[in-house]
């Protein structure tokens, strides 16, 4: 069973200099939270925000290669959580064939925000994490940890 | 020289363009940048490209081929490309304008060559996977000029040369 997310939000993790995705399902009663780096969260937000950069990004790029190809991308999946780390699919199809190529999430949210395909997460791998390690994150993030990221 | 040997599917538009190898990927301890530097076979011409630091980590990666334990972004254009049966056949730095250089990738689809525009540190890092040199113009080299390469000592102190040792 699949699960389609949709992206709530990035926040800034003082902690791990790191920022973290949130993902969503729909009636909100699932959180996915995934740690990504910050080329990988700005190349998320670029798209999320719907902002033109004066030159390609590598996402802006990838999306162009496949659309010179003449590939459609029909999604983006998160298939595995191992030793803390998500594994996902991005799927494409072009003439008559599917393809379903390995990627990172971030890459394949990133992609599926420009490409505005949908995101979806295998339900085992909602019941294998559960947001307790968010939730704990957000419990001990003090108000001043905000402070310190506003520039 | 073994990125020289492996351009045997390269399509030779244009006889002005002048292959260029990457020689090393600099980090810039004091920015958030690395610096990418081209060489001509002979060592004669030298063209430096500031890169962001993904960019510039994914080119020292393919230079050094290094598999990353997760695929970096441009690993996977690589993979998308392979799957589809596309290739990458040429890639050339085109222009240069107020220090922002431009590029652009040759593909081969379906037997039909199409053309893309890069920022020459996606280009270099695809050439690279690709296994192909970097071209550029000689319009590049020659308005790389003094202006450029003055800007490039002043950046490079001898402070920061310890400072890169990690």
């Amino acid at each position: 069973m699949m699960t389609q997310m949709t992206i709530r939000g990035l926040l800034f993790d003082p902690y791990n200099n790191a920022y973290i995705i949130i993902l969503r399902d729909e009636d909100n009663s699932d959180m996915l939270p995934i740690w990504v780096d910050r080329s990988e969260a700005s190349a998320i937000s670029f798209a999320m925000e719907n902002l033109a950069p004066p030159r390609p990004m590598t996402h802006d790029l990838m999306k162009t290669i496949l659309d010179t190809i003449g590939a459609k991308i029909l999604s983006a999946v998160v298939t595995d959580l191992k030793d803390n780390t998500y594994l996902a699919k991005i799927h494409l199809l072009y003439g008559d064939s599917e393809y379903s190529i390995d990627s990172r999430p971030s890459d394949a949210i990133a992609l599926a925000l420009r490409a505005e395909a949908p995101v979806f997460t295998k339900e085992e791998v909602l019941h294998k994490q559960n947001s307790e390690e968010v939730a704990r994150w957000l419990e001990d993030l003090k108000p001043e940890d905000f402070g310190t990221y506003e520039a | 020289m073994e990125e020289l040997e492996n351009t045997g599917g390269i399509v030779e538009h244009d006889a002005t363009l002048i292959p260029l190898i990457v020689h090393g990927v600099l980090v810039d301890p004091n920015t958030d940048t690395q610096i990418v530097i081209l060489r001509d076979e002979t060592n004669t011409e030298v063209l430096p490209i500031w890169v962001g630091a993904t960019e510039g980590t994914s080119i020292r990666l393919a230079l050094e081929g290094i598999i990353p334990p997760r695929p970096m972004s441009h690993d996977l254009i690589t993979s998308f490309m392979d799957h589809l049966g596309t290739t990458v056949k040429q890639v050339v730095v085109t222009d240069v304008k107020n220090n922002t250089y431009y590029a652009t990738i040759h593909l081969s689809v379906n037997g039909m060559e199409r053309t893309v525009d890069a920022r020459p540190s996606d280009a270099i890092a695809l050439a690279l996977r690709a296994k192909i040199p970097v071209c550029v113009t000689q319009e590049i080299l020659k308005q790389r000029g003094d202006e450029n390469r003055e800007a490039w000592l002043a950046k490079l102190e001898p402070k920061q040369f310890g400072q890169s040792e990690a």
